[in-house]
């Protein structure tokens, strides 16, 4: 934890080092931690004057890829504006390790969580007793999200970035199919690479999409209007032409790449980082399926036990302001949450926005999600 | 081990030399054997400390899920993962009632079923086959053949074992899919093209990738240890060759091939990333279930199925370790067989036979090991119009030089790396020799014991992450205080329990067979059971401990999951997850620092090989 050697840290007051009796080796070296259980949350009141630091929770990738990524502009500027310091976590398992934090009793480490999404909201509040998020409350700017993208009924999680779940083509091998029903045809067959839902973002989002294409038979109405038909049928005949299903986004983009087939489920930024490497574009089409694609947008979330929870919200102003918003969103390669948003001339050319947005809301996903997931994987994966 | 205490006694008597020095000096032996005494009883009370920290409590905090839900002790969420016929297949109707002739002609019928457990058994039983078939000749080159460049091509078998799934998918895909090398050259001779990739054939081929190597590894390893005055023996009293082979050579190499065997298996069973990367979701494995269930915080159902994952394992291993038990052949000592020369000697088919079939091997094994990592290094210098470049290294040194604090740049990778997988080789060692000890002794139960201590190869490696979360990084409440470990130490004991089984199964076999009347005259001499296992066993079964110690370093240099969770500060992580970090939309990056890792595994081995290969015969 970079708390540990942090002198200024008020979450943990007293520090010892243990030993473990006899641990071959592993004994006596630091990374044995002892801290009073009941966090000693800031009472001490020993860092008063000192400059606030602000623990955002984020996903990997948000602070460190190897293309782009907005993390160290966003530290930097939001440390030019207000007086406090901005530190990173990154845990591994993402969102559900402050919820593995709140159903162990372990504290939670961090001020507010930065790339929520609907799933994953619905899946914090059908694990985690208490809250696990604060309500948003005054956050200045957040009037200005678009309406389509606020997920969250209760009001915690402010949208701050979308991005369209589309397919992306090689123009030069194939014209990808403009409909769903395109894709059961002859000419394309095992032409489409898509991903695990239980694994992947992309992957979940394009089954999604599927189910609000079909309906699901009970609650949800396809829009294609046919009672008898649900997103399984669509994807048993989706199979028997010969769809790949691979584990990650990172498996199917690598196997597109590799010229195993002309179309992969993927986002519609796809051509900004294409013009990024001075790629040629024909082989970076992009195609919404009758017009739509599933939005994905990310939300951020004050948590219920942070420590400074002002100052989180201050960020949470922050990342909603116009300009930082562009910035965001170009360094992101994903969409601003707002309208007001300032994003360089000729970004729209290249990150491509559908005529219709799909997606599912939080009570549409809540008791329904993990039911479509498994009944397509055992549909899929029977033998 | 023992040998810790010798440096600052040793001053202690230097300095008390002019009071008494006889004295001293009497009694520093006296204290000496007290140590060495207990030495095996610090050792294991150590060795289960650690396992019981990093290992079977976290494990345990999550697997117990599957049988306590909601604060009650139920068997249901584990009746309903086995009644499951998704699950299990045709087995599901035992456990539903119905009678094992009625499951038996359900398995024969044409709509069997053999669900997601019996298909991960099945892909795995024919990785297993085809490890084997790909590993054995490559230990019948390495123990019986003397070329240049031997011993560098056997430290570098452990190669694949450490490459991350991602990278073992690139150099497929540019190896074997549409427009790879493998139909490349069959165009190019008016054949193929071949379809290989989303197929059961191509995950085969990336186990054995894993896993043929360790087979010839263990077997290399027994087929070396093989006295060659039995040999001798047997040929002078009369034997043919292939007789002497039957009845003196298999004998002990068989354990090691079946060893080999049995951990492919475990391995394979519990596959996860490579399965979806080169096969697709039809042929989902367990784990993939249980990866997708953790995700969504769906514990019970998890764990009930790593429970029933890690039974499977541990039946296998449990097998395989009672019929290791039954198959000791006792020798007295090590001089190894002569190697004979690659080169033919003579043309006679007795010389010509075998050379053309490992010629026939070396084509194939090229075809699966040497291409694909060919292609990964091809990978690394291709940019994104197929242009040969240098930009992905570039990116490297760019990232060193102006990576944020926060982010993984790659010169610490490879530090921790080296050093972690030292340290845990260090810790690795003393506790695989200390168990393989303890299960070489005989008693009932024993392969129950050697089965368990072999459990961090058998469980699922998603929950083992998961555990390491709860029960380290979280930490317990003791008295009013949270205790938590985290950082570096547990990083290096996280490897050295992943890596330890290896340093077990490389010398129990070797310390078995171990004549017990070397042990008995030593002890009758006075030596401690710690002084004769130091200067008496170990140096008879070197080849074995070096082997053991190389696998460790392999473990610690590839290993990814434990790491990520016990890396909480920034500085901790090793190449593997600079590897992972370093995947963006192109692999290029992410594909050079998998070069990185594969030049410095390699270096690695062949120092270590070399330094350790010293010994070599003693």
């Amino acid at each position: 934890m970079t708390d540990e050697t942090d002198p200024t840290s008020r979450r943990y007051t007293r520090r010892g080092v243990l030993a473990l009796g006899g641990a071959a080796g592993a004994a006596g070296l630091a990374g044995c931690s002892a801290t009073p259980s009941d966090g000693g949350t800031g009472s001490d009141g020993e860092n008063g004057d000192a400059t606030p630091t602000l623990t955002v929770a984020t996903y990997e990738s948000f602070i460190d890829a190897p293309s782009v990524s907005p993390g160290e502009w966003v530290k930097t500027e939001f440390e030019s504006r207000v007086d406090a310091e901005l530190e990173w976590a990154t845990p591994d398992n993402e969102v559900n390790y402050y919820v593995e934090r709140a159903t162990s009793g372990a504290p939670i480490d961090a001020d507010l969580y930065v790339g929520l999404t609907t799933e994953d909201l619905v899946r914090v509040d059908e694990t985690v007793d208490d809250d696990l998020f604060a309500a948003a409350g005054e956050v200045d700017g957040a009037d200005t999200v678009r309406d389509g993208l606020r997920f969250d009924p209760f009001d915690r999680a402010v949208p701050f970035d979308t991005g369209y779940v589309s397919l992306v083509y090689d123009g030069t091998e194939t014209t990808a199919p403009e409909t769903f029903a395109g894709l059961l045809e002859d000419g394309h067959t095992g032409d489409l690479i898509a991903q695990n839902p239980g694994g992947s973002a992309t992957g979940r989002a394009f089954l999604l999409h599927t189910v609000s294409r079909f309906g699901d038979g009970e609650a949800i109405e396809g829009d294609d209007g046919d009672a008898d038909y649900d997103y399984l049928d669509y994807w048993a005949e989706l199979q028997a032409n010969d769809v790949r299903v691979l584990g990650s986004w990172e498996d199917a983009y690598s196997a597109w790449s590799g010229d195993e087939a002309p179309m992969v489920v993927s986002y519609s930024t796809d051509q900004v980082f294409a013009d990024m490497e001075d790629a040629n574009l024909e082989e970076h089409q992009i195609r919404f399926l009758n017009d739509q694609a599933y939005a994905t947008p990310e939300g951020m979330a004050v948590f219920a036990d942070a420590d400074e929870p002002d100052l989180a919200r201050e960020f949470m102003s922050f990342l909603l302001e116009p300009d930082v918003q562009g910035e965001i969103a170009e360094r992101n390669v994903a969409f601003p949450a707002t309208d007001a948003a300032e994003l360089p001339d000729g970004y729209a050319d290249l990150a491509k926005t559908p005529a219709e947005a799909v997606t599912f809301n939080y009570d549409e996903l809540q008791g329904s999600l993990d039911g479509w997931i498994s009944e397509w994987e055992r549909q899929f994966a029977g033998n | 081990m023992s040998d810790g205490s010798r440096g600052p006694v040793g001053e202690e008597s230097r300095s008390g030399e002019h009071s008494d020095g006889g004295r001293v000096a009497a009694g520093w032996h006296r204290l000496r054997d007290r140590l060495e005494r207990r030495a095996l009883a610090t050792a294991s009370a150590a060795t289960v400390a650690v396992l019981l920290v990093v290992f079977y409590y976290p494990v345990g905090t999550v697997l117990v899920e599957s049988v306590v839900v909601n604060g009650a002790v139920t068997l249901a969420v584990f009746a309903e993962v086995v009644r499951d016929p998704f699950y299990t297949g045709e087995f599901a109707r035992l456990f539903a009632g119905e009678g094992p002739l009625a499951v038996a002609r359900a398995f024969l019928g044409p709509e069997r079923r053999l669900g997601i457990v019996g298909f991960t058994a099945y892909q795995a039983a024919l990785s297993t086959l085809v490890s084997v078939a790909l590993g054995v000749p490559g230990a019948y080159l390495l123990a019986r053949f003397e070329f240049p460049g031997r011993r560098t091509l056997r430290s570098l078998t452990i190669v694949p074992f450490v490459l991350p799934s991602i990278m073992v998918a690139v150099g497929f895909v540019a190896a074997f899919g549409r427009t790879g090398t493998l139909n490349t050259v069959l165009a190019a001779v008016g054949l193929g093209p071949v379809e290989l990739m989303f197929t059961l054939e191509a995950i085969l081929i990336a186990h054995a990738f894993y896993n043929a190597p360790l087979v010839a590894r263990v077997t290399t390893a027994a087929w070396e240890s093989v006295d060659a005055s039995a040999v001798e023996t047997a040929r002078s009293l009369g034997a043919g060759p292939f007789q002497a082979f039957r009845h003196v050579v298999a004998p002990q190499v068989y354990p090691a091939v079946l060893l080999g065997a049995a951990l492919t298996f475990v391995f394979t069973f519990g596959t996860f990333p490579i399965v979806l990367a080169l096969g697709g979701f039809e042929l989902a494995t367990v784990e993939v279930f249980v990866y997708r269930l953790a995700r969504d915080l769906n514990y019970a159902e998890a764990a009930a199925l790593a429970v029933l994952e890690l039974l499977i394992s541990l039946s296998v291993l449990a097998a395989y370790l009672r019929y290791e038990a039954s198959h000791t052949v006792t020798s007295r000592g090590v001089r190894p067989l002569p190697r004979r020369p690659l080169r033919l000697p003579e043309l006679t088919a007795r010389e010509l036979l075998p050379r053309l079939g490992l010629g026939v091997y070396a084509l194939v094994a090229a075809l699966v090991f040497l291409v694909p990592i060919a292609s990964m290094l091809f990978a690394s210098v291709t940019g994104g119009d197929g242009a040969l470049t240098l930009d992905h290294y570039r990116f490297l040194l760019e990232r060193q030089r102006t990576g944020a604090a926060f982010q993984v740049r790659p010169w610490p990778a490879v530090r921790n790396s080296l050093v972690f997988a030292a340290a845990s080789a260090l810790v690795a060692l003393p506790m695989g020799v200390v168990v393989a000890v303890v299960t070489t002794r005989r008693y009932r139960g024993r392969a129950l014991v050697g089965a368990v201590a072999m459990a961090p190869f058998a469980v699922s490696g998603i929950l083992v992450g998961l555990g390491l979360l709860r029960g380290l990084v979280f930490g317990v409440e003791i008295a009013g205080w949270r205790i938590a470990v985290a950082g570096s130490a547990a990083i290096v004991a996280a490897h050295a329990v992943a890596g330890y089984p290896f340093v077990v199964r490389t010398v129990a076999p070797g310390l078995e067979s171990l004549d017990r009347s070397l042990v008995e005259s030593a002890r009758a001499l006075g030596a401690s059971r710690a002084r004769v296992l130091r200067d008496v066993e170990l140096p008879l079964v070197w080849p074995g401990v070096v082997a053991g110690a190389a696998f460790a370093v392999a473990i610690s240099m590839g290993e990814f999951t434990a790491t990520v969770v016990l890396a909480t500060g920034a500085d901790a992580y090793t190449m593997p997850v600079a590897i992972e970090r370093f995947i963006g939309r192109r692999l290029g990056p992410a594909t050079a620092m998998g070069v990185v890792l594969l030049v410095v595994t390699g270096l690695s081995f062949v120092v270590i090989e070399r330094l350790g290969g010293e010994y070599d015969g003693i």
